[in-house]
């Protein structure tokens, strides 16, 4: 009988404490900078490597290259770049091998849409993803500070 | 008096339906308050109207009943299970004259009718050809008929200090001297546990245990067939909450002479507070298990409760105790 | 006596307290079990079999899909096991954070598990109670990794990412504020007379059972084994830090539930070492190739994850991927020992036996 009394103490002064639920989505919620949303892509940065396409667990990058159009220059430039967000799972892994930070993430989270064909992004959108873009990209270096415990 | 007589009980009606759309609303607050958490607070002002919307929505829901259920008692079922919730506040005294009923035998009266809401719940459970449903029934029709022993013999105290079962003399008889809950502590106790029990409320919420038996006997039930049992379950918590206000906190009359305040608001203040009391219950304990809780009403309430009424038996010949009893 | 008629109940794939998608096909009289069989697979997705088409980095996060509550530690696995076969010295660094991880997960998954243990038994406040410390970690992970659930951390050598600044004493400050909630949850709970009424003495398993069925973590561990292979077999930096093994006496639910209370402080323990001792500098990576090419061979590494011993089989032909990858999931063999123990319990025990248990489905399946 004692248990159940102090249990019940224990719920009522809860009852008094702090609500510590999020306002989500009447509040957008901040993500830290190192999170893994969508990504965002640089056309002019990207050199056409694939190593993108071939690190991705789940296949879900395809981009194609076509010749650089200034013909002195060596490389390729991109043509198409999609990333089919029903099989990403946001695991990090394109934009960690990505020598040239053309694909980088952002903390942008919402994909929520009424059609899978809309999970589809292609080039253009995943360019005019821009805002929240990771700032710490540099992965594994310790970092100044890092240790100030 | 023909003019009360008819619209009374559908003012009361409607009172009911505000009462359970209101508690549904406050048990949701509370335990949301008590977890950390908000509640409801999208649909209207506060979250006002979200009883209101999920009612609406249970309303307009299709109304499935499955294949191979037996088709009439289904429908029969939560019609069986609400009526007798309703008639049980037909002998309710709310003040001295605000009351419906006013018989002789009220206790007995809402004893007895409240019990057939189990015959509702065992048809619906098997009615529904559900094997979770089934079980829920069982359970439930096991539990109603244990527990209402204790429940009526823990009353046998009160009725023996008030020397009535009339719940207007009940009150009348606490109003001369100390509330019973002091006196008949003991039978308090073994009522409040056992209308926990009959309410089937956490932590006795066996016939509907969600995480043994998915829903329990209502699992095949929706829409507005589902809305009545939840209707009639609320409606025995305000049945219930009046009752023990009414015989053991002494109904509407008011302590240490705050008699300022109306009675109708002593009654709702004390009736609150038990409802109160039973979400906060919801929200701390966890759920007894099937054979415990036989046992617990066989083993332990109603020998308490037998002792009790000895107990009341001898003290009311004892000559300085027998004042209070 | 009367005759019964007895009936078969399938308990899930959609039930409240399967945990997932488990399937109980459950024979019972009354509502006493006669025979209980657990059909599993309904989540199976070959991890193993994907990983032989994957390179050794990629693997890394499909294993945080397999036990979702403690992410952090199947990362380890498969890198300690790539990293044992490659013989590869990893950084001080990278194994104080690794370390600090997976105690953060462990205290993370043990929460998990008792709030909705706890649901399962009937009570909802403490389900609540503990996702909200558990979101505590939960941010901190978020911090670190930028997920919160599906980390994808580790790397073979080290750890992707060094902690950000400040993250260290946010650390510091939630075992302070853990330690804290501690007493609530006991307040709560342990002295909860219904709650000891519904485990103690129920689901009981010997030690010869334990050991026979191969039950591994707190299951065993409740039954007074004392066997915890981050002392019995150190693996990482585990040597370094002092802490005790928690233990139970009956093998009940109300000691599992115990020694789960338990690892929670002793997990604080350790991670309160780890950041006072966190080295100063120093690389988060070891010097790997870029192309990972495991030397030929067979490994087999065992670690201790919140539900028991996970094991990691790899075995390489010297390619960039594995030729066959095999996990030994701590869930999958704890469940085995299920319908011993629901036979002759009734259906309110099923679930408080099945929810002691504590399986993750996605790693019971793969």
């Amino acid at each position: 009988m004692f248990g159940l009394i102090k249990g019940m103490g224990i719920t009522l002064k809860n009852l008094a404490k702090p609500k510590v639920t999020y306002k989500y989505p009447h509040e957008p919620l901040e993500m830290p900078d190192r999170y893994r949303g969508i990504q965002h892509f640089d056309p002019e940065k990207c050199i056409v490597c694939n190593q993108c396409a071939r690190i991705c667990p789940t296949d879900c990058i395809t981009l194609t290259g076509k010749k650089h159009p200034d013909p002195n220059k060596k490389g390729k430039i991109i043509d198409t770049y999609d990333i089919n967000f029903e099989i990403c799972i946001l695991c990090d892994l394109c934009t960690e091998v990505c020598p040239t930070e053309a694909i980088i993430m952002t903390s942008n989270f919402e994909l929520a849409t009424y059609s899978r064909d809309d999970l589809f992004k292609n080039m253009k959108w995943l360019h005019e993803n821009d805002q929240n873009i990771r700032q710490d990209n540099i992965s594994s270096k310790p970092k100044p500070g890092g240790n100030q415990a | 008096m023909d003019f009360f007589v008819i619209l009374g009980p559908v003012v009361l009606l409607f009172i009911v339906l505000g009462f359970v759309t209101y508690a549904i609303f406050f048990e949701r607050k509370v335990i949301g308050w008590i977890q950390n958490r908000v509640g409801p607070n999208q649909v209207g002002p506060w979250g006002l109207l979200q009883t209101v919307a999920d009612v609406l929505k249970l309303l307009i829901k299709e109304d499935v009943i499955p294949q191979k259920a037996d088709v009439s008692l289904f429908k029969l079922a939560p019609i069986i299970a609400y009526t007798p919730a309703f008639a049980v506040l037909a002998v309710i005294p709310f003040t001295e004259s605000l009351k419906f009923a006013d018989i002789a035998v009220g206790l007995l009266y809402y004893m007895a009718v409240s019990s057939i809401t189990t015959i509702g719940i065992l048809l619906g459970g098997w009615a529904s050809n559900n094997k979770y449903a089934l079980l829920g029934g069982m359970r439930s029709a096991a539990q109603m008929i244990s527990y209402e022993i204790p429940l009526v013999l823990s009353v046998v105290g009160v009725a023996m200090s008030a020397g009535s079962l009339n719940l207007t003399e009940i009150v009348k008889a606490q109003q001369t001297g100390v509330w019973f809950v002091l006196p008949q502590f003991l039978g308090f106790i073994v009522f409040l546990i056992a209308a926990i029990a009959e309410l089937s409320r956490t932590p006795f919420d066996l016939p509907e245990a969600e995480s043994e038996l998915v829903a329990g006997y209502h699992t095949e039930y929706s829409g507005f067939r589902f809305a009545f049992f939840m209707l009639a379950e609320y409606t025995y918590i305000f049945a219930m909450a009046s009752l023990i206000t009414l015989l053991f906190f002494g109904g509407w009359s008011a302590p240490f002479g705050l008699t300022f305040i109306p009675p109708l608001i002593w009654f709702i203040f004390k009736f609150l507070f038990f409802v109160f009391f039973l979400f906060w219950l919801r929200a701390t304990m966890p759920r007894i298990r099937v054979d415990q809780l036989m046992e617990f009403a066989w083993k332990v309430l109603l020998p308490l409760a037998i002792l009790n009424i000895f107990l009341t038996a001898l003290f009311k010949e004892i000559p300085v105790l027998s004042q209070f009893y | 006596m009367l005759r019964t008629e007895e009936m078969l109940l399938n308990v899930g794939p959609q039930h409240p307290s399967t945990h997932g998608v488990l399937r109980l096909v459950v024979k019972i009289d009354g509502e006493i079990i006669q025979d209980a069989e657990p059909v599993i697979g309904y989540l199976h997705r070959g991890t193993e079999k994907l990983a032989e088409d994957l390179n050794y980095t990629q693997i890394i996060p499909y294993t945080d899909r397999m036990d979702y509550l403690s992410a952090m530690t199947n990362n380890y696995a498969i890198c300690h096991a790539t990293e044992t076969l490659m013989e590869l010295e990893i950084p001080e660094r990278a194994e104080f954070l690794r370390v600090i991880v997976m105690e953060l997960n462990r205290v993370a998954s043990h929460l998990v598990w008792l709030g909705t243990y706890l649901l399962d038994i009937g009570a909802m406040s403490p389900f609540l109670y503990c996702f909200r410390d558990r979101e505590q970690i939960l941010n901190l992970f978020n911090e670190l990794c930028g997920a919160r659930l599906t980390y994808n951390y580790m790397r073979v050598g080290g750890v992707k990412w060094d902690a950000p600044p400040g993250w260290l004493d946010k650390v510091k400050e939630f075992v302070k504020y853990m330690r804290n909630q501690m007493p609530e949850y006991h307040g709560l709970i342990s002295g909860n007379e219904i709650f000891i009424q519904r485990t103690r003495g129920i689901g009981i398993v010997t030690q010869e059972m334990a050991i026979s069925y191969g039950l591994s973590g707190a299951n065993l561990r409740c039954t007074g084994v004392k066997w915890d292979l981050r002392k019995n077999q150190p693996y990482s930096i585990y040597d370094r830090f002092d802490f005790d093994v928690p233990v139970g006496k009956t093998g009940d639910l109300y000691d599992k539930y115990h020694c789960r209370m338990q690892e929670i402080i002793e997990s604080l323990k350790i991670v309160e070492q780890a950041v006072e001792g966190f080295p100063e500098g120093g690389s988060t990576m070891a010097k790997v190739p870029r192309v990972l090419r495991v030397p030929e061979g067979e490994v087999y590494v065992g670690i201790e994850s919140p539900r028991g011993e996970l094991g990691c089989h790899i075995v390489s032909k010297g390619k960039d991927k594995p030729w066959r990858l095999k996990f030994r999931r701590p869930s999958f063999y704890n469940l085995q020992i299920l319908p011993a123990l629901l036979k002759g319990q009734n259906i309110a025990n099923l679930v408080a036996i099945l929810g002691g248990i504590d399986i993750v489905l996605g790693e019971v399946d793969c």
